[in-house]
């Protein structure tokens, strides 16, 4: 069951074609094809050690493929060094979050704006705080000291403020409460009616298929399903063997 | 009275130390790595500035912006060749970087050698001592003071107030999280080395005014500066100003009380004390 | 020329490569003894003919057996125990001044002097040792560097010794006796170095520098083993510093503490090759010969000469000659205590074990990284017999318990028993070597040893020579290892390291075994094959197992239990089918079904 992407009109957001990727002698990507629709969020589902964050990390530069293609609005971006690929409009939320512990949150936000033109920067400042106002209240807190469900606002706040054409979440909800996934999932939710591209990376089924308009499942570094939720979860043990869970 | 002096002496002499400590922290905060050339850069600088104060008769003040400038580029230049292809291999390549450190210091040092000889030099300039009411207070080390004060808290100014500083910090806190905002983070390695060694490099033009200097003991100039960094908590800028002060306060004491040779001894104890109480430092430690 | 870093630095990554890694298949014993014999003629063909020769030749035959003491001893600490020394000197010069001090104030012979000089170092390397090594390699590089520089403050104001005048000896030794001495140094150098690379315990060493974490959890005394070598380290600079004290009839600090001899040992033991057998011993004869030629001709650049050097080696070949040689393949590493074949093993399982006592019972623990909560209060227990599996999302605190319960982390509250005892003043080691045995979530292996010497290390302690074989041969055989038993670790595929940590973790013969996330990234054949060890760990008289898993379906039916936790806190407990049909589980895990 591998529907083909709709739309084929309207260039993809994001497009990874035939993408092999490893370090050093091991490969952990064996050539692996998906597509981002704009406006849309697509969902990467996959168990730990599948290659979702290797495919992330290829994307954003970090890991230089060995081969295939990656390409931003038709605009490749393969190869290139990943501040160049963050300057070209691709929004990276690294699993992890990856924040600045001894800074307040609004330096956080201010470091994503150097990406964003400057006429934009306070219309859009206004507008991401409006997204997660549990973080507005907290703008001189450290962010070391927030709580994990802040800290993951923050990142994604962060990766936001750099007006990304695309935006990667590396397992957002990992470690946190129902609640807190809940609200970062609205937040999601708003963000693709504002015509956001998202990349989504998740472990868990039901809440990675609950934002989907497309899923992909990978295992051992291939794409191995591929569809709409409907045709996943209609599907559902096959799916479940995939993930292992 | 004596006290007060001491104070006073400990304090200024804290201020000369800082001057020394600064640039090492900023590479350390930043890259992660002890550079064991940067006793060597100060040396190379302050014995340069001692042969064109004694052969032009000018102030060695006149030196401090060319020798800057000279430095950050050749900083920069030294960073993206021997260092650069270490920083990919993480925590494994600092070990790696030290012994490249070691190496370039090697270099250094002999030139250092070859240009200016072995002995110790010193300028004689600014040992002016003024009275200020019954205590002595050497100008030479208030310059030095004054101007390490002033670097410090430019840096402070520049890394927590401009963008650039703020991205440079981003940086040595998590260099993954500096990408996503766009910073090249390549970039801020060569910078910080590039700043870290020009800062270096003028803590040598004005430390050859108060103390004297020579290449065969440059790096007893790197273990004092690491010294300060270590106990200031490593890459912590607040905290090296402390340790800086408290190690200058120290050695005026144990100057006093008990030889000069005895003051040479205490940067080392301190260590060795530190790392068996408080091996993180004095302040919140980066690392 | 554009230097474009990234793909230097690539080119580098090609080429680094630990040189130890690469150990050749076992040679055959007589063509080994043959290979020995042969050396052992050559050197001492060596060792006599400067003994004829002019006394330029024997002076210069001496020069090159002091460097190669003193390069043997830096590789001790610094190529195979990992913590870079940049002041070896230090102890050079103690046991000149102590050897000289013995012969002038107390009459002693020289020799013994000498000796009791080296005692003297070794002392000194234990102190300073047991403070500086708890630290990071920097911290201990930069202690070492300090303290040559001290040591030579503190000997030019101490009267006793001369203070700056320095001492000056009678001439006492024969250039002969000189060289003679020297060649016993350097023998014993040599020999703590080959004690290291090719012995069970210096297994220990190689995996202290390589993994110091999962050494420890594989039962290696860190600590102790680090101050052992270093102590090794400072025993023949100091018999080789009062040798050459008396040869040269004089001593004053700067000559005992002269830090360029640091940075000449220093380019010698790189340049032959950090870490391996030979490389000290090429390096310095090679440069050695090549500086005398040299140094005539450019006597004022020769420090920069050895800086550059320095940064040569480490950027383009860190393996050294021998690193190079390797690649070659020449002269590489045996692997330890490996037999010519693979020694099969039919290991008779020990009798099935009763249920009901509890091995492992945490209480309350609670464990705070700062201002983050990992744990709040959790229980559980592991009872004898059972297999238990753990269960949760990411961050839930699953591997913060493992780390607690095998004392890599420190409980901020609570506790953990061990077989009824409090187990808070163990450290992780001992821990190991008393039974818990552990894998980690992302492999760690030691990267320069092969497969079997990884087991074999796990498998020594408490058990002969030959009893260590047996049981970790047993391991890879267990795990279906047993056919790439010398192949390098780093050539591994996942699948296959994460079977490597079980098989050490086997090896320690454990009473409890924690598996962190022993099913991720396997094929589903590889999953098959772990499930049949899990199946047979109690035949093997193992008491309890434990897994972190997510790949729920691959422990499920075998698991006696299941725990599930949530945010640091339990929220579940049960037989499998129960606790995943738990309505609260599946909320906080699974995901509510839409």
């Amino acid at each position: 069951m591998n529907t083909p992407a709709p739309d084929a009109a309207a260039p993809a957001a994001l497009k990874v074609e035939d993408v092999v990727a490893g370090f050093g002698e091991l490969t952990i990507l064996h050539g692996v094809s998906l597509e981002v629709a704009a406006g849309k969020v697509t969902v990467l589902l996959g168990a730990n050690g599948a290659g979702k964050t290797t495919l992330f990390r290829a994307i954003t530069g970090l890991l230089p493929p060995r081969a295939g293609r990656i390409s931003l609005f038709g605009e490749p971006i393969a190869g290139r060094a990943p501040h160049l690929i963050a300057r070209a409009g691709i929004g990276h939320v690294p699993s992890g979050r990856e924040l600045f512990p001894r800074m307040p949150v609004g330096v956080h936000l201010d470091l994503g704006a150097r990406l964003c033109p400057p006429e934009l920067r306070a219309t859009l400042r206004e507008r991401v705080l409006k997204l997660f106002p549990e973080i507005a209240g907290r703008l001189n807190q450290l962010a070391g000291t927030l709580s994990g469900g802040e800290q993951q606002m923050v990142a994604i706040a962060r990766a936001l403020m750099t007006n990304p054409r695309v935006l990667l979440l590396d397992e957002p909800s990992a470690g946190l409460a129902p609640k807190v996934v809940m609200s970062v999932f609205q937040a999601l939710s708003k963000l693709q009616n504002q015509g956001m591209s998202v990349l989504l990376a998740e472990q868990s089924l039901t809440f990675g298929l609950s934002v989907a308009h497309r899923a992909y499942i990978i295992r051992e570094g291939q794409i191995v399903l591929s569809g709409t939720p409907a045709e996943l979860m209609a599907d559902r043990s096959m799916v479940q063997t995939y993930l292992g869970a | 009275m004596i006290i007060l002096q001491l104070v006073v002496n400990g304090v200024l002499l804290g201020g000369t130390y800082i001057l020394l400590a600064q640039g090492l922290n900023l590479i350390f905060g930043v890259m992660g790595i002890v550079n064991l050339a940067h006793g060597a850069i100060i040396t190379l600088a302050g014995l340069f500035t001692f042969w064109f104060a004694t052969k032009t008769h000018q102030s060695p003040l006149l030196l401090l912006p060319p020798v800057f400038i000279v430095m950050l580029v050749v900083g920069g230049v030294l960073q993206r060749l021997l260092l650069e292809p270490l920083a990919r291999l993480g925590r494994r390549g600092e070990l790696l970087n030290l012994m490249v450190t070691f190496g370039l210091s090697y270099v250094i040092i002999e030139t250092g050698l070859n240009l200016f000889g072995s002995q110790y030099v010193s300028l004689p300039d600014l040992q002016t001592t003024w009275a200020v009411g019954g205590l002595a207070i050497n100008e030479a080390l208030v310059a030095a003071g004054v101007l390490g004060a002033l670097i410090s808290g430019g840096l402070h100014l520049w890394l927590h107030h401009t963008e650039s500083g703020k991205a440079l910090m981003a940086t040595a806190q998590n260099p993954t999280g500096a990408v996503t905002c766009g910073i090249d983070v390549r970039r801020m390695r060569g910078i910080a080395f590039a700043i870290g060694s020009a800062l270096a490099a003028s803590a040598g033009v004005l430390l050859i005014l108060v103390i004297p200097l020579s290449a065969p003991t440059a790096d007893t100039l790197t273990i004092l500066s690491f010294v300060i960094v270590a106990l200031g908590g490593l890459g912590d800028y607040r905290g090296a100003v402390m340790a800086a002060i408290i190690l200058g306060l120290v050695q005026s004491a144990v100057g006093y009380y008990l030889s000069g040779d005895a003051e040479v001894v205490v940067p080392y104890l301190l260590l060795i004390v530190f790392m068996v109480v408080r091996p993180q430092g004095l302040g919140r430690a980066t690392r | 020329m554009n230097l474009d870093a990234r793909r230097l630095g690539r080119w580098i990554e090609r080429r680094l490569g630990n040189p130890t890694s690469a150990a050749a298949p076992v040679p055959a014993p007589g063509r080994e003894r043959i290979a020995i014999a042969v050396l052992a003629v050559l050197v001492l063909c060596a060792a006599v003919a400067p003994l004829f020769a002019t006394a330029y030749v024997l002076q210069l035959a001496t020069d090159v057996l002091t460097f190669a003491a003193l390069a043997y001893s830096w590789n001790i600490i610094s190529g195979c125990t990992g913590y870079l020394s940049f002041g070896q000197v230090s102890f050079f010069g103690i046991g000149a001044y102590a050897t000289s001090v013995l012969v002038l104030r107390a009459g002693l012979p020289w020799y013994v002097g000498a000796l009791l000089g080296s005692g003297l170092a070794g002392l000194a390397a234990a102190l300073l040792g047991t403070v500086m090594l708890r630290l990071r390699g920097i911290m201990f590089a930069l202690g070492m560097l300090g303290l040559a520089r001290i040591l030579m403050v503190v000997a030019g104001n101490w009267d006793y010794i001369g203070a700056a005048s320095g001492l000056t000896l009678p001439a006492e030794l024969t250039p002969i006796a000189v060289y003679l001495a020297t060649w016993v140094a350097v023998l014993a150098a040599f020999g703590l170095n080959a004690f290291i690379l090719h012995s069970g315990w210096g297994l220990s060493v190689t995996g202290v520098r390589d993994d110091e974490v999962a050494a420890a959890a594989i039962g290696v005394p860190t600590a102790r083993i680090k101050v052992i070598t270093f102590v090794m380290s400072a025993l023949a600079p100091a018999a080789v510093g009062g040798i050459v004290a008396w040869n040269r009839s004089f001593l004053d600090p700067p000559s005992a503490f002269d830090p360029t001899l640091d940075l000449q040992v220093i380019v010698f033991a790189l340049f032959g090759g950090i870490g391996t057998l030979w490389g000290p011993a090429l390096g310095t004869v090679i440069l050695v010969f090549v500086g005398e030629q040299f140094w005539a001709y450019l006597p004022d650049l020769q420090l920069a000469l050895y800086g550059v050097l320095v940064i040569a080696v480490v950027l383009a070949f860190p393996g050294g000659i021998v690193g190079i040689a390797n690649r070659l393949g020449w002269l590489r590493r045996r692997p330890v205590l490996a037999p010519a074949v693979f020694p099969v093993v039919a290991r008779l399982p020990r009798p099935a074990l009763q249920g009901g006592e509890t091995i492992i019972e945490v209480r309350d623990l609670i464990v705070r990284f700062g201002g983050l909560i990992a744990l709040n209060g959790v229980s559980l227990s592991i009872r004898r017999g059972e297999m238990v599996s753990i269960i949760g999302a990411n961050g839930a605190g699953k591997t913060t318990l493992f780390n607690a319960i095998t004392g890599f982390v420190k409980p901020s509250g609570g506790g953990v028993f061990y077989q009824g005892k409090s187990v808070s003043d163990i450290p992780a080691f001992q821990r190991a070597r008393q039974g818990i045995a552990r894998t980690f979530q992302i492999p760690r292996l030691m990267e320069s040893m092969t497969v079997w010497e990884n087991t074999l290390l796990a498998a020594r302690y408490g058990k002969r020579a030959d009893q260590a074989v047996d049981q970790a041969a047993w391991a890879l055989q267990t795990v279906k290892l047993d056919g790439l038993w010398l192949e390098p670790s780093t050539k591994l595929t996942p699948g296959q390291q994460r079977r490597l940590e079980m098989a050490r973790a086997l090896a320690l013969d454990p009473t409890v075994i924690l598996l962190d996330e022993v099913m991720a990234g396997m094929t589903r054949n590889e999953q098959g094959e772990i499930r049949a060890v899990l199946r047979q760990l109690r035949g093997f008289g193992i008491a309890g197992v434990a897994g972190v898993e997510h790949v729920i379906s691959a422990i499920a039916d075998i698991s006696d239990r299941m725990i599930v936790l949530d945010r640091g806190s339990k929220i579940a407990e049960g037989p499998p089918d129960a606790v995943l049909r738990d309505p609260l589980v599946i909320e906080s895990y699974l995901g509510k079904v839409s």
